[in-house]
């Protein structure tokens, strides 16, 4: 039998997960650890299952979108801003080692549910709080979606093509960084806990983790009053205001390939570049000539050079494919070359397959199996296990309120025709 | 007298530029003692990386590296030197957790792999992360996250559908599998303390940053369905996007969630009467009718500054946020408010602002930057007399013969 204390990286710590959206990923990756993650939704069902859905049949128990955030977690039904759903949340909280939550700033606090409350019921309960911009200061209670703080972090400034307006990632990314953070900063006060015994309410800001793809771009304008372009992929050089292509159509796509010179750390892939162009024929003389140290150094060179190399390069990649391009250029000529993935590349990938990525998990629900994302990362002795897809609505209600709380079967059923679970 | 939540802990950090130095940050920003592990030789990346302070690039110089390293010390030693591999058997064997991030062989090649390690500490706590993990074809594939970015698929689903992907910027993937890597850490630190056992944990960055982009993927291996870009749009919400304001390269961003907020929006902008017109009055109408609400929404914002038409959508309760260029950052209320930025004085660069790594503060615990990025070797003698117990003599030995590197080899050479 599968033992937590000795068989997954945590123990079974229960986790009440009242999040939302991207913010979900957090209690999935405790659940994926070895937590008891208990996913609450209200008994109408979570606004987050959304779509696409299993074989675009718009089905709330069938949205991919909740299946891939609460895989491994069990699931209830509660509807906590009704009197009798607060009574038996406090129950839950009794049990339980912390909160995850994504309402707005004081949403909980007005059902009598917040921190001041659970340490009440638990004291060293930890509530962890994931908002746009942190439960208090002057944008505490701005309203906010996944676009708008992405925007607020600026990362957004910096992506996109430069005649239009910023770009964020078309699959939205703030929830999920806010939800990641929420699970480091719930075990982070776990640890504390297990030190101490003191609980604690961890407040997750999205607007500073939507800081922290940046780089150097924040720096640039702190330190030396550069204010960064974006490029829409192409490298950007601050102190010339040179642009060099990295991005190059294909004969199915595109790919990136780190064209770079002057001093920078992998400049023999360039050479190998022009090598492989050369013995297919398509390396123009000047360019077989090109002095990769003098002549394309990022701080002295001008525009027309990279704009020639890369008319050049892409002549080149427009005979090949993807594919061809990652295995004959990247992998086996170890050129600093990236495809540009799509979801099917990356369904198809050599590298996945060969270490065994994808896991097939059975619905018995829809007698169908369905392939999953696999470990996000390998543990060697508490490897990462699928042990149960996501919850369906109310899908362990019986199996908690009854068994686990002792609430009985009578009272179950009229909480229920109350509409509370 | 209360501690820090991480207290005590020992990091000896062979990894270099981002995923492994941001993942341990977590831990150093609440106590633990995090022992970078570099030499003159070579050279971490990020330390020949722009922008550096005073526009005098040196070897201390760079705040991309400061950026990635606040609240560490720095060791300088050869890994190749015999006397330098000793040195390094000291750190492992005096820390908790060893981190690396070289292509997959390199640690076993100069005799740190985690077989080797795990013979003298059975129970350390050893992380590799790697492009593309240990094994299969592409497991020697070397690159940054600038390269992952695309074998991810962002790339592919960022920008317009009517040009090439614009990717996202610099090294995003990194910023997942740090996040990844520090949960990892503590929750092999809460499996140690349950059974005494450490362990391997072993990152394939592909594989960890798919998780952030898992439902489009599903969607293709059961719908068949490849997903593409399309600007800012979003099929359950519009208008939902990034519109022009006055001035050069202004912009804010703006998304109607519900029909409560479109009326509230059309209020706004001056133009009541167009909550109820038939090409916008629903979510239906307003997909059909994108390019046109855009249009007019872009005509109202184009006449005010980012943060007018900012106040004035708040207002109505209608989510917006100016689209913030690096200078609005560090001029943000909300994230002054939450004391983001921290000042601290470096001895090469002076006073920088530093920014947490941890996006979250604990109420009782809170995260504190309170050491600048060191110097490189700037810790020598602090970490092998005060924390290893070495003598004077036997640094000055390890200075001699070179094991403790104090000079570069050649001229500092600048990257971008």
């Amino acid at each position: 039998m599968y033992n937590q204390e000795t068989k997954s990286a945590l123990p079974g710590y229960r986790i009440l997960d009242l999040t939302n959206g991207g913010c979900m990923l957090g209690g999935r990756l405790l659940a994926d650890l070895g937590a008891d993650v208990i996913k609450i939704e209200p008994p109408w069902g979570s606004p987050s299952r959304t779509g696409p859905y299993y074989k675009d049949i718009v089905d709330p128990e069938k949205s991919l979108f909740w299946w891939s955030y609460n895989a491994n977690k069990r699931g209830i039904t509660l509807d906590i801003a009704r009197p009798e759903g607060r009574m038996l949340f406090k129950d839950l909280v009794r049990n339980a080692d912390a909160v995850l939550e994504s309402f707005e700033p004081g949403y909980l606090g007005r059902l009598k549910l917040g921190y001041a409350d659970l340490i009440r019921i638990k004291p060293d309960i930890i509530l962890t709080s994931i908002t746009p911009f942190g439960q208090n200061g002057p944008k505490a209670h701005y309203q906010a979606s996944d676009l708008t703080v992405w925007a607020s972090g600026a990362y957004l400034y910096a992506c996109g093509n430069p005649d239009r307006a910023p770009t964020r990632i078309g699959f939205p990314q703030a929830g999920f960084f806010g939800g990641a953070e929420g699970a480091i900063g719930t075990m982070t006060a776990i640890w504390h806990r297990n030190n101490t015994g003191e609980g604690q309410h961890v407040d997750v800001s999205m607007q500073e983790s939507a800081l922290s793809p940046h780089l150097n771009v924040l720096q640039m304008w702190d330190v030396s009053g550069v204010e960064f372009h974006r490029l829409g992929g192409a490298l950007y050089v601050p102190s010339t205001g040179v642009r060099q292509p990295i991005y190059f159509a294909c004969r199915d796509g595109y790919v990136m390939i780190l064209v770079q010179g002057g001093n920078e750390p992998f400049i023999s892939s360039s050479a190998r570049l022009v090598k492989w162009m050369e013995e297919e024929g398509m390396a123009p003389e000047w360019l077989v000539k090109l002095d990769w140290k003098l002549d394309y150094d990022a701080t002295t060179m001008g525009q027309p050079i990279a704009d020639r190399v890369g008319e050049a390069v892409e002549r080149f990649t427009m005979t090949k494919t993807k594919a061809e391009l990652y295995e004959d250029g990247a992998i086996r000529r170890q050129i600093l070359i990236a495809p540009v993935y799509n979801t099917r590349d990356i369904s198809e990938d050599l590298q996945l397959k060969a270490r065994n990525y994808w896991e097939k998990f059975e619905h018995a629900d829809i007698n169908d199996s369905v392939v999953y994302c696999g470990p996000f990362i390998r543990m060697s002795e508490t490897p990462l296990e699928y042990r149960r897809r996501a919850p369906l609505i109310g899908e362990h209600n019986d199996k908690i309120y009854r068994k686990e709380l002792g609430i009985p079967g009578e009272k179950l059923d009229s909480l229920k025709e109350k509409g509370i679970i | 007298m209360k501690g820090k939540v991480f207290d005590g802990l020992k990091v000896a950090e062979f990894a270099w530029v981002i995923v492994g130095p941001a993942a341990s940050r977590y831990l150093a920003e609440h106590g633990a003692n995090v022992v970078k592990i570099e030499s003159h030789k070579r050279l971490d990346t990020l330390r020949g990386t722009s922008p550096f302070a005073h526009n005098k690039p040196t070897v201390d110089s760079s705040m991309a590296f400061g950026r990635h390293n606040p609240n560490k010390y720095s060791v300088s030693i050869d890994l190749q030197h015999p006397n330098g591999k000793k040195l390094a058997w000291k750190l492992i064997q005096w820390a908790d957790i060893v981190t690396e991030s070289f292509s997959p062989g390199t640690m076993e090649k100069l005799g740190f792999g985690y077989e080797d390690v795990k013979k003298l500490r059975p129970d350390i706590i050893y992380l590799s992360s790697s492009m593309q993990g240990r094994g299969g074809p592409h497991s020697g594939y070397a690159g940054y996250g600038m390269n992952a970015v695309n074998l991810c698929g962002f790339t592919e689903v960022s920008g317009w559908p009517d040009k090439p992907p614009a990717a996202p910027h610099g090294a995003y993937t990194d910023y997942i599998n740090a996040r990844i890597d520090a949960l990892a850490l503590i929750a092999a630190l809460d499996y140690r303390r349950r059974t005494g056992k450490g362990q391997w944990i072993e990152q394939s960055q592909l594989e960890t940053s798919l998780h952030f982009f898992a439902p489009p993927i599903m969607d293709y291996q059961i719908n068949g369905r490849i997903m593409g870009r399309d600007g800012n749009r979003c099929e359950e919400t519009a208008p939902h996007g990034v519109f022009p304001c006055r001035g050069d390269d202004n912009w804010i961003a703006i998304t109607v969630s519900n029909q409560e907020q479109w009326r509230s929006f059309c209020r706004v902008i001056g133009q009541p009467h167009l909550a109820e017109r038939k090409e916008f009055k629903t979510l239906a109408q307003r997909k059909k009718n994108e390019d046109e609400l855009e249009k007019l929404i872009a005509d109202w914002t184009v006449k005010f500054l980012p943060e007018e038409a900012e106040a004035m959508l708040q207002k109505a309760g209608v989510p917006s946020h100016i689209v913030a260029r690096p200078k609005d950052v560090y001029e943000d209320i909300q994230l002054k408010d939450r004391g983001y930025f921290v000042p601290l004085k470096h001895p090469v660069m002076g006073t920088q602002s530093f920014e947490p790594q941890s996006s979250f503060i604990l109420s009782k615990t809170p995260r504190r930057i309170n050491r600048p990025s060191p110097c490189l070797g700037e810790h020598n003698e602090f970490v092998f007399k005060t924390l290893l117990g070495m003598t004077d003599d036997e640094i000055a030995r390890h200075i001699a013969d070179g094991s403790i590197t104090t000079e570069l080899p050649g001229q500092f050479k600048v990257s971008m």
